[in-house]
C-alpha cells in the first residue's frame, strides 16, 4: 500500500501517459485472447442462414440452440466424447494415483537404492526415444486401436511425481513418526496421513492431468489409425476440420423429419464451429478451479526435485 | 507386517553370508519377466503367418493383436479360430507361470519363514510354463499338420527352448535354495524394510520401463532394412548404412537441411522474443487497479489450456474463406472480393507460427515472472524511492535483476530444447502450399516414418535428435553450473 500512495504523490503527467498505454496494451491483447472463442460461441447459437453469410460478427442475431442438439447426429461424434471423457476421468484418476504413490515412496530414504530409482524417473522428462520409437514399442506391446493405449503410458507422469515428492517433503516428518509408533502400516500412513495432507497438489496435478486428457491429439493420431471409433475428441475435430467435402453429409440418422431439419439446417462451417465449441466448453467451465491452481503447481515446479 | 518389521527381527537376514543361487534365481526370474515383452523370444509364434511384434504378453492377451495380419487364412478356413484361442490359452498359462515366478523372486527377499513359502512360487511357477510350453508344441504340431499348412508357413519358435530353459534353471535354483534354507525359522514371515518400500515401488518402476526405457530398445530399427510386417533378420541388417545414407543421398540431405533451416528458424525467433514474458509481468505490475490485473492475467491465460487442433479451428473461425476477417471485410467494410483465405498461404509462415505461440503461450510464461515480482522485497522499492529513483529506474535497477536468474533457467531450457519444437502446432497448421517451410524436424519425423512408412531412416533421425538433445541439454547445465553455481536440471 505504502509504494501505491508514494506513487500517487509523485506522478508526472508521462506517468498519466504510461499508465493509459499500458491499459491500452493489455486491453488489446485481452480482447485478442477472448474475442475468437466469443466469435465461436455467438457463431454456433445464431440463426444458421446469417451465419453462412457472414452476418454474425460481434452479437448473435436469432438465438437457437438446436445446433448443439443437432450434433447428436453427427456421425463417429458421439463415441469420440464417450471415449475422451472416458480417457479424462479413468486417465486422470489412475494418474494421480500413481503419483501420489510414488511420490510419497521416494521420499523414503530407507528404501533400497532409492536414489538409482528416482534418478530413473526424473532422467525420462529429458530424454526420450523419439517419436517412432515409442511408436514402434506400443505396437510390440499391442496397445494400436486399443483403449488402453490411452491409459497405461499416461499413469507414470515423472514431473507429478516430482510436484508431489516436493510437497509432501514439506509436511512435518513428526506426523508420520507418530503415526508409525503407533504401529501404522506404510499404507496406512499414506492412506490416513499423506493423502488428505497432500489434497491441494494432488488437486492441482489431476486438475493438470485432466485438461492434458482432453486435449490428448497425439496418441490418437498415432495409434488409432484402423479404428475411428477409439478416435479421441480432438482428433475427431481435426478430422473435421480437414474435411473440405460437406460436412453434412456426415449427418446421419435412422431418417424421418429430424435428419432433413438436421441437414437443411446445418452447413459444414457450422458443425465445424459448434464441434470446435463443445470441445472448448469442458476447459472453461474448469478453467476457475484451474486458475486457484496454477500459480502453486507452477512454483512448485520451480523447486527442483 | 505391522510395526514390528522395522524391528531387528530382520537384521539376521542381513547377517547372513549372500547366497549365490538364490541370487542367480532372483536373477533368471528377472529376466524372464522381461523376456514377455520381447517378440523375438514369442514361444507362441509358432508360424512365420503370425504378427511378429506380438510378444508373449500380447500372444496371451490380446486376440486382436494376434491374429491381424492372418486375416485371410482365417477366411479361408485353413486354419480355425480355436487355434488361436488353444495358442493364447497355451500363452496365458506361461504368462501366469512367469507371474508366479516373479511373486516368488519378490518375496525371497523376505526371512527365512518367507523365503521358504516364496521360493515355492516359483516352483510351482516353472511347472506351470512347462505346461503351457507343451500345449503351445502340441498347437504347433497340430498346425504344422494342417492340410494347408505350408501356406501358413508354421514354425518351431526358438522362443519355447528359451522359456523351457529359463524354467528349468528357475525349478532348479529355487529348489537347491529351498533345500539350503535352516530348518529352523522365524515364526513370521518378515521383510526388511528397505526392501518392502523397493516391492511397493516396484510397479511405478516397471510403468516407467516399459513406456520409457524400452522404446529405447526400438532404436534397433535403425540398423535393419525394414518395413512395419517385416522381420528383423540377419539378412536385412544393413549397420550403419541409414546413418550414412542420410547424409550421402541428396534428396534426404536436403530435405534435413531445409527441415533443420526451419527448426532453428522457428526456435529461433521463439527464443529471441523469450523477453516478451518478462515485460508483460513488468508492465502488468505497473497497473494499478488490481481488478484489472486480475482480469487480464485470467483471460489472456485460457488459450494456454487449449490444444493445438482447438487453436487451429480458431484460426480456422478467424482467417478462413469465410472466416471473420472475410464476413467483416465483406458486411462491414463492403469490400466486394474479400475471400483469401489467409491459412493457406506459406507468405510469413514463420511469424505467424510465432504470432500463434504468442497468442497462445505468453500469458501463461508471464506468470512465473509475476510470481518472481510478487516476490521481490518491497523494502527495495522503498530505499530506492527514498533516494530518488523514479519508476523507471525502479523497473531498470530492481525489478528486471530480480527476475534475470528465472530468466536465465528458462534461456538455457529453451536452448536446450532448440531442436525439439513439438509436431502438433505445425501438424495442424500444415498444408500443401506450406509444407516446405512449416516442416520442422518433430513433424518430419512424423511425415516419413508414419505417413511413409520408413521406420529406419526416421529411427535415425530420431537417434540424432535424442543425442544432439541429452548433448545440449547436459552443455546448458554445465553453463547453468559454472555461471551461477546452481544446475537447472
Amino acid at each position: 500500500m505504502s509504494k501505491k500512495v508514494q506513487n500517487h504523490i509523485a506522478r508526472k503527467p508521462g506517468d498519466y501517459l504510461f499508465d493509459g498505454l499500458i491499459y491500452l496494451l493489455f486491453g488489446l491483447f485481452t480482447i485478442l485472447c477472448v474475442f475468437p472463442f466469443y466469435y465461436l460461441f455467438i457463431n454456433t447459437i445464431s440463426d444458421n442462414d446469417k451465419v453462412v453469410s457472414g452476418l454474425v460478427n460481434f452479437y448473435p442475431i436469432g438465438l437457437h440452440f438446436n445446433n448443439y442438439i443437432a450434433l447428436k447426429d453427427v456421425a463417429d461424434l458421439g463415441s469420440s466424447v464417450i471415449v475422451t471423457v472416458a480417457r479424462t476421468v479413468i486417465g486422470t484418476a489412475l494418474m494421480v494415483i500413481v503419483s501420489a504413490w510414488a511420490g510419497y515412496l521416494v521420499t523414503k530414504q530407507k528404501m533400497w537404492k532409492r536414489s538409482l530409482w528416482y534418478r530413473a524417473l526424473v532422467i525420462t522428462m529429458y530424454f526420450n526415444a523419439g517419436l517412432i520409437p515409442w511408436y514402434m514399442n506400443m505396437l510390440m506391446l499391442g496397445l494400436t486401436d486399443n483403449f488402453l493405449a490411452y491409459i497405461l503410458p499416461g499413469m507414470i507422469a515423472p514431473y507429478n511425481i516430482i510436484l508431489v515428492k516436493t510437497y509432501i517433503e514439506s509436511i512435518p516428518g513428526s506426523l508420520e513418526e507418530s503415526a508409525v509408533i503407533d504401529g501404522a502400516s506404510t499404507l496406512t500412513v499414506f492412506r490416513k496421513i499423506i493423502l488428505p495432507l497432500s489434497v491441494p497438489i494432488l488437486a492441482t496435478i489431476s486438475i493438470f492431468g485432466a485438461v492434458g486428457n482432453w486435449n490428448s491429439f497425439q496418441d490418437s493420431l498415432l495409434l488409432m489409425s484402423n479404428s475411428p471409433k477409439l478416435y479421441t475428441l480432438q482428433h475427431r475435430l481435426y478430422v473435421y476440420l480437414n474435411q473440405s467435402s460437406n460436412l453434412s453429409a456426415l449427418v446421419s440418422g435412422s431418417g424421418g423429419l429430424s435428419t432433413q431439419a438436421a441437414q437443411n439446417m446445418l452447413s459444414s462451417k457450422v458443425i465445424k464451429y459448434t464441434v470446435s465449441m463443445v470441445t472448448i466448453i469442458p476447459i472453461l467451465l474448469v478453467y476457475p478451479f484451474m486458475q486457484r491452481y496454477f500459480v502453486k503447481g507452477i512454483m512448485l515446479g520451480a523447486v527442483k526435485g | 507386517m505391522q510395526a514390528n518389521a522395522v524391528l531387528p527381527a530382520g537384521r539376521t537376514v542381513a547377517k547372513e553370508k549372500p547366497n549365490h543361487i538364490l541370487r542367480l534365481c532372483r536373477l533368471l526370474v528377472l529376466v524372464t519377466g522381461l523376456m514377455i515383452f520381447f517378440p523375438q523370444v514369442n514361444p507362441g509364434r509358432i508360424m512365420l503367418k503370425i504378427n511378429e511384434n506380438a510378444s508373449l504378453f500380447t500372444t496371451a492377451i490380446s486376440y486382436e493383436t494376434l491374429t491381424n495380419s492372418v486375416g485371410r487364412p482365417l477366411r479361408m478356413e485353413w486354419i480355425l479360430p480355436w487355434h488361436f484361442h488353444m495358442l493364447m490359452l497355451g500363452a496365458a498359462i506361461v504368462l501366469v507361470g512367469v507371474l508366479l515366478c516373479c511373486v516368488g523372486g519378490c518375496m525371497s527377499l523376505g526371512n527365512n519363514r518367507m523365503k521358504r513359502t516364496g521360493l515355492l512360487f516359483p516352483l510351482i511357477g516353472s511347472v506351470a510354463v512347462g505346461g503351457g510350453l507343451v500345449l503351445i508344441c502340441h498347437m504347433q504340431a497340430l498346425v504344422a499338420g494342417l492340410e494347408k499348412a505350408d501356406k501358413l508357413e508354421p514354425i518351431f519358435p526358438t522362443g519355447i527352448w528359451v522359456f523351457a530353459v529359463a524354467a528349468g534353471l528357475i525349478f532348479l535354483t529355487a529348489l537347491i535354495s529351498l533345500l539350503t534354507l535352516p530348518k529352523e525359522v522365524e515364526e513370521r514371515m518378515e521383510m526388511e524394510e528397505k526392501y518392502r518400500l523397493f516391492l511397493m515401488f516396484l510397479p511405478v518402476l516397471l510403468l516407467a520401463f516399459i513406456f520409457c526405457y524400452l522404446p529405447i530398445y526400438g532404436w534397433r530399427f535403425a540398423f535393419f532394412d525394414y518395413k512395419i510386417g517385416d522381420a528383423l533378420t540377419a539378412e536385412n541388417f544393413v549397420g550403419f548404412k541409414w546413418f550414412t545414407y542420410l547424409f550421402e543421398n541428396a534428396a534426404t540431405r536436403s530435405d534435413l537441411v531445409r527441415v533443420l533451416r526451419n527448426t532453428l528458424i522457428m526456435s529461433g525467433l521463439g527464443i529471441a522474443t523469450s523477453w516478451l514474458p518478462i515485460a508483460f509481468a513488468v508492465l502488468l505490475a505497473e497497473v494499478r487497479s488490481t481488478k484489472f490485473q486480475r482480469l487480464v492475467q485470467t483471460l489472456t491465460t485460457i488459450p494456454n489450456f487449449i490444444s493445438w487442433v482447438l487453436v487451429y479451428a480458431i484460426a480456422f473461425a478467424i482467417f478462413s474463406t469465410d472466416g471473420f476477417i472475410n464476413s467483416f471485410l465483406r458486411n462491414v467494410c463492403n469490400v466486394a472480393g474479400a475471400n483469401t483465405d489467409y491459412l493457406a498461404s506459406a507468405d510469413g509462415i514463420w511469424v505467424k507460427m510465432l504470432l500463434w505461440g504468442t497468442w497462445k503461450g505468453l500469458g501463461w510464461s508471464a506468470i512465473v515472472y509475476i510470481a518472481g515480482i510478487a516476490g521481490i522485497d518491497q523494502q527495495l522499492y522503498e530505499a530506492a524511492k527514498v533516494d530518488g529513483a523514479n519508476r523507471y529506474q525502479c523497473i531498470w535497477h530492481i525489478t528486471i535483476p530480480g527476475l534475470v536468474p528465472t530468466y536465465c533457467v528458462m534461456l538455457l531450457m529453451s536452448i536446450a530444447g532448440i531442436l525439439s519444437n513439438g509436431m502438433d502446432q505445425y501438424l495442424v497448421f500444415e498444408n500443401a502450399l506450406n509444407k516446405d517451410v512449416i516442416e520442422v524436424l518433430d513433424l518430419y519425423v512424423y511425415n516419413i516414418g508414419i505417413k511413409q512408412g520408413l521406420i529406419p531412416i526416421s529411427t535415425v533421425v530420431g537417434v540424432f535428435k535424442s543425442v544432439i538433445g541429452v548433448t545440449l541439454l547436459f552443455g546448458a547445465n554445465g553453463i547453468s553450473k559454472a555461471i551461477r553455481g546452481e544446475s537447472i536440471i
